[in-house]
């Protein structure tokens, strides 16, 4: 199908899968691999876009099915899409609002034609098809939208599971023919098929006989064992074409990213670093700041040396201390330093695959993260050697 | 040399006493060189102070605060003293800090006062040794030796003294007369309030506040005024036990005439409590020290005096001539905002009360006034002389999803036409809607595709980026950044509006003007009273308590450990629920609280009627028990007469 947008590989890691990447779409490049925050309801939780932008975002995430309630279709069509509406020139990626069935499930009924919703908000029934999914993210206007799939909770076993893949497969088809401007909008696919090697195998195949812009792994970050996560990634990676971008949904944990952008993965999104920003937690390449605990009430330091976001720039630990959770200005400033962290840390991956020293950053981000290799999680180290990086040995090796 | 300079520019004039100055900090000994921060800190009168909680202006985070065009922030001590830091523990580690580095507020004048300038809430009395202070964590006591190790900390470019302002719960026993007194004895302290505090009271704070601004000045000089404090208590100590013991002594000469023991005791400790600062002899005796054993402060801090009196007019001309006649005072603050804030006092007498003070105080001094917040109070407070304010009012309106239109002066006038315009067409949604603010809650903004005000160059208006049509989503998402655009524009244009005051009273036209802004935008704006929400705000607010419940969150306030637990909502973002966020779980906690803390204090009152009541019946019936018995002893009396 048509695409609207390039992928210029730049570089190859010689040693694992990862790549660097400059996706170009209708709002400007992004370098990948790539973090996409998540700005659920057209703005990223109290950071202003100027600020976004500062950070050095070059997209960000709206959810379709947010939107979609609030503030309508309608309204959407009449001020030209989302990016106007909040002020955002740069780019945009909607999902189908079809991962809301997950958490929602007691409100929505799955059938062949769609998913029915009760709206949150006035009770009334809302039926989002794949056609009408389309026809919202065509008002969004996201460059990039993602089909309507049926999502089972990566829990699931038995039938379910594999009528998922098929339905979605199905639905993918009716997105292709309901999407009405594939010239400014890319459509993805999404690889459906749970935890089962042979469904995710038979789902790929089919999915990209469409000839999608890009493909994105979904169904995963659900709760499932990482190390079957891993090797759900790993084995799509290796069947899906190198020669389009890759997505893996809701991933963004940092460990995560760094694992699975050695799998082969380009975009990742996730609310987490958001979110836990509203709690006081700050992070950094030492682990989470918890800054609602008393330890920081005399700490005079930055949240993380060499930080060059604002919250860094202006503040200690102890400040911080006192107005997280209390003040709005608080969740801003962490919000802020967790996006910079995230948009940092897939900045410094990207620079030492490009330079070909990415497992070398491998060890030493792990060794700054839980400083015992005693303490590095085993579907981290069984992940990483599957792609030839042995985090127990291999740093001995490179010394 | 204090580094804070007040010059005038144009003094009042025979027709308004509003003048136009500026305010000056030379950068202080102690902020880091080389910091890249201005040399020197400006504030031009009329101007303001940014309110800030804790340290923060609200929802504004450093970057947009330097958008809005204001050169000062005002601190409040009861929002940033945690409870390790309340005695001033904690702070001896600020050793390569003060208040403004700590808040990276180098570039700004910084003031630092005790309570919070916008909060009406009564906290409960001061005594003499102590002011107390509603922290985040509950009512906290401020001792005069715990105030001087924060300021000293601190070093805020402006000091506020310690004052004994009447915004006190104060028992009744205090103010009211001898049987108002014998009433509220019956029942609990706290039941009983009265609204205003009588003229014993009211002398008390001036004296208090004055007693506290020479201690605070001699401190500031070097001089341990607490070592002097301590033997001035003990010398009171020592003289009340001596006339106590003089006192005994009567009693028991006078108890041979069988004078009422329990009431002459009573009548004893009156006195003395009337007489306190009076008694000569030994308190007079104590000589205050000549040798600076404690570091100066004075190139640290300049100082501000509150000048107190309350609704009496003698007792505010008292405070401000003797605070005027203290050495070392470089300005004052004038808070009428218990005055303003439902006390019964009109407008008119507030204003009067005002320039009861103002009038009082030197001209070359700047004045701080609390409690003057609206476009037209602060009019007319300039016009007797006030030069400096605070943002709450801006800060209210954005609390409320308000976005001000009004505009002063020549230059925006025909900005303001087409705005007047669009917003009476508006007012259909709320009667309070006016054309001065339009209220961004209103579901006729949900299709605006144009920014709050036209031409406006705020971070949210500025090349209409942001548009009324937004806002309103963002505010009915409960998404945080609503308040922040709110918070920008209203700061900006409030900026703005003093920028045009200033203008006017150089140019002369201030009068005029002023009259101009009250024919367009009408003469006075209701009290804002706190709890009253827009009906959509309602609605959000309580579908979000609603779940809050479900989701188990305690409602706690400073609820942060209770907020803490991740897992508790891993639903709120991904989980697809839209509209909720974490501050949308304090603001609506808040709310819910409020309206709590509201049906409490009119059960409080109920409760206090009834023991009056209760009181008034047992006085009655042991009256009449008292008549009856009199009665029947007489009808005794009468019949052993006729037997």
């Amino acid at each position: 199908m048509k695409s609207a947008l390039k992928w210029d590989i730049l570089a190859k890691c010689s040693t694992t899968k990862a790549r660097a990447a400059v996706l170009t779409l209708p709002h400007g490049p992004v370098n990948a691999p790539v973090f996409m925050p998540v700005g659920t309801q057209g703005t990223l939780k109290g950071i202003t876009p100027d600020q976004i932008e500062g950070l050095g975002c070059q997209i960000m995430l709206n959810n379709t099915y947010h939107l979609g309630l609030r503030p309508g279709q309608e309204l959407l069509d009449a001020c030209g899409g989302a990016h106007t509406f909040q002020g955002w020139n740069r780019n945009l990626l909607t999902d189908s609002g079809g991962f809301q069935m997950v958490s929602l499930l007691k409100l929505a009924e799955i059938t062949e034609q769609g998913v029915q919703f009760e709206s949150p908000h006035d009770g009334s029934l809302m039926l989002l098809t794949p056609e009408h999914s389309m026809s919202l993210q065509n008002s969004i206007g996201a460059d990039i939208m993602m089909q309507l799939d049926d999502v089972v909770s990566s829990l699931t076993t038995g039938p379910r599971v594999e009528e998922a893949m098929w339905r979605s497969i199905r639905w993918l088809d009716r997105c292709i023919k309901a999407h009405k401007k594939p010239e400014t909008q890319n459509l993805f696919a999404i690889i459906q098929g749970g935890l089962d090697p042979v469904l995710r195998k038979k789902c790929i195949e089919e999915m990209v006989k469409r000839d999608t812009p890009g493909y994105a792994i979904g169904g995963l970050s659900g709760g499932e064992e990482k190390d079957k996560f891993w090797r759900v990634v790993s084995q799509c990676t290796d069947l899906m074409p190198r020669e389009k971008p890759i997505y893996c949904m809701g991933v963004g944990y940092a460990e995560d990213l760094v694992v699975c952008v050695a799998l082969g993965v380009d975009m990742f999104d996730c609310v987490f670093p958001t979110r836990t920003a509203r709690f006081g937690n700050a992070l950094t390449s030492t682990g989470t700041l918890s800054l609602r605990q008393a330890k920081f009430k005399d700490d005079f330091r930055p949240i993380e040396e060499g930080c060059d976001c604002i919250a860094c720039k202006s503040y200690t630990r102890a400040y911080l201390y006192t107005i997280v959770t209390k003040e709005t200005v608080g969740c801003h400033l962490i919000s802020i330093h967790n996006t910079a962290y995230q948009l940092r840390l897939m900045r410094q991956i990207r620079e030492s695959i490009i330079e070909d020293r990415f497992p070398q950053y491998i060890h030493k981000f792990f060794k700054d993260l839980f400083v015992e290799k005693s303490a590095y999680p085993e579907w981290v180290v069984n992940a990483l050697k599957s792609v030839n990086v042995d985090l127990i040995e291999g740093d001995k090796q490179q010394a | 040399m204090p580094p804070l300079s007040f010059s005038l520019i144009r003094q009042s004039t025979h027709r308004s006493a509003a003048r136009r100055g500026t305010l000056v900090m030379a950068s202080s000994p102690s902020s880091p060189a080389g910091t890249g921060l201005v040399e020197k800190r400006v504030i031009e009168t009329p101007g303001c102070f940014m309110y800030s909680v804790k340290g923060s202006v609200p929802h504004l985070t450093p970057d947009t605060l330097r958008l809005q065009g204001f050169g000062g922030v005002h601190v409040s001590m009861e929002h940033l003293l945690q409870d390790h830091q309340t005695k001033g523990d904690g702070l001896e580690k600020w050793t390569s800090f003060n208040l403004s580095k700590f808040l990276h507020l180098q570039d700004m004048i910084l003031l630092c006062d005790i309570r919070d300038p916008s909060r009406y809430a009564k906290v409960p009395f001061n005594s003499d040794r102590y002011v107390s202070m509603l922290t985040h964590k509950g009512v906290r006591q401020l001792t005069l030796e715990d105030y001087l190790k924060c300021i000293r900390a601190y070093e805020p470019d402006i000091v506020a003294i310690i004052a004994d302002s009447i915004s006190d719960l104060e028992p009744a026993t205090a103010t009211a007369t001898a049987a108002q007194t014998t009433l509220a004895a019956g029942g609990d302290a706290g039941a009983e309030l009265t609204s205003m505090a009588g003229p014993k009271r009211v002398r008390k704070s001036v004296d208090r506040s004055l007693r506290w601004l020479d201690q605070v000045l001699r401190d500031r000089q070097g001089f341990d005024t607490l070592a002097e404090q301590k033997a001035l208590d003990v010398a009171r100590k020592e003289e009340r036990r001596l006339s106590l013991q003089k006192m005994k002594e009567q009693q028991a000469a006078q108890k041979a005439g069988g004078a009422d023991n329990a009431d002459a005791l009573a009548q004893v400790i009156q006195d003395l409590e009337v007489k306190d600062s009076a008694l000569p002899t030994l308190t007079s005796q104590v000589k205050l020290s000549t040798v600076k054993t404690k570091t100066p402060w004075t190139h640290k801090s300049s100082v501000f005096a509150h000048v107190v009196g309350s609704q009496i007019e003698q007792e505010r001309i008292r405070s401000a001539e003797e605070t005027a006649k203290r050495d070392g005072v470089d300005g004052f603050i004038v808070d009428v905002k218990d005055l303003s804030s439902g006390s019964g006092f009109s407008h008119e007498e507030v204003l009067k009360l005002l320039k009861v003070s103002l009038d009082h105080l030197p001209a070359e001094k700047p004045r701080l006034v609390y409690g003057m917040q609206t476009p037209e109070d602060v009019l007319s407070s300039i016009a007797l002389g006030a030069d400096l304010f605070d943002t709450t009012y801006p800060y209210h309106l954005t609390e409320d999803g308000k976005a001000s239109l009004f505009s002063f002066g020549a230059s925006s006038e025909s900005q303001g036409t087409a705005d007047a315009t669009a917003a009476s067409s508006s007012s259909a949604a709320t009667a309070s809607t006016t054309n001065r603010w339009i209220n961004l809650w209103d579901d006729e903004h949900a299709n605006k595709f144009v920014p709050i005000m036209e031409g406006c160059e705020c971070y949210a208006c500025k090349g209409g980026k942001h548009t009324r049509a937004y806002i309103n989503h963002l505010l009915k998402a409960h998404e945080m950044l609503a308040t922040v655009l709110l918070m920008s524009h209203n700061m900006h244009q409030y900026s703005k509006f003093f920028a045009n005051v200033r203008q006017s009273i150089q140019e002369g036209t201030f009068e005029e003007q002023t009259q101009k802004f009250v024919t367009k935008f009408g003469a006075r704006e209701p009290i804002r009273v706190p709890g009253d929400i827009h009906p959509a705000q309602l609605i959000v607010e309580a579908s979000l308590t609603k779940r809050n419940r479900l989701d188990g969150l305690d409602d706690s306030h400073g609820g942060s450990s209770n907020n803490g637990d991740l897992n508790k909502s891993s639903s709120i973002e991904d989980g697809g629920l839209p509209s909720l966020s974490d501050m949308g779980h304090l603001s609506a906690v808040a709310a819910e609280k409020e309206q709590r803390r509201v049906e409490r204090e009119k059960r409080r009152e109920q409760r206090s009627e009834e023991r009056k009541r209760n009181i008034v019946n047992k006085k009655e019936k042991r009256l009449q028990r008292k008549l009856e018995q009199l009665r029947l002893q007489r009808e005794k009396e009468l019949e052993g007469k006729e037997q």
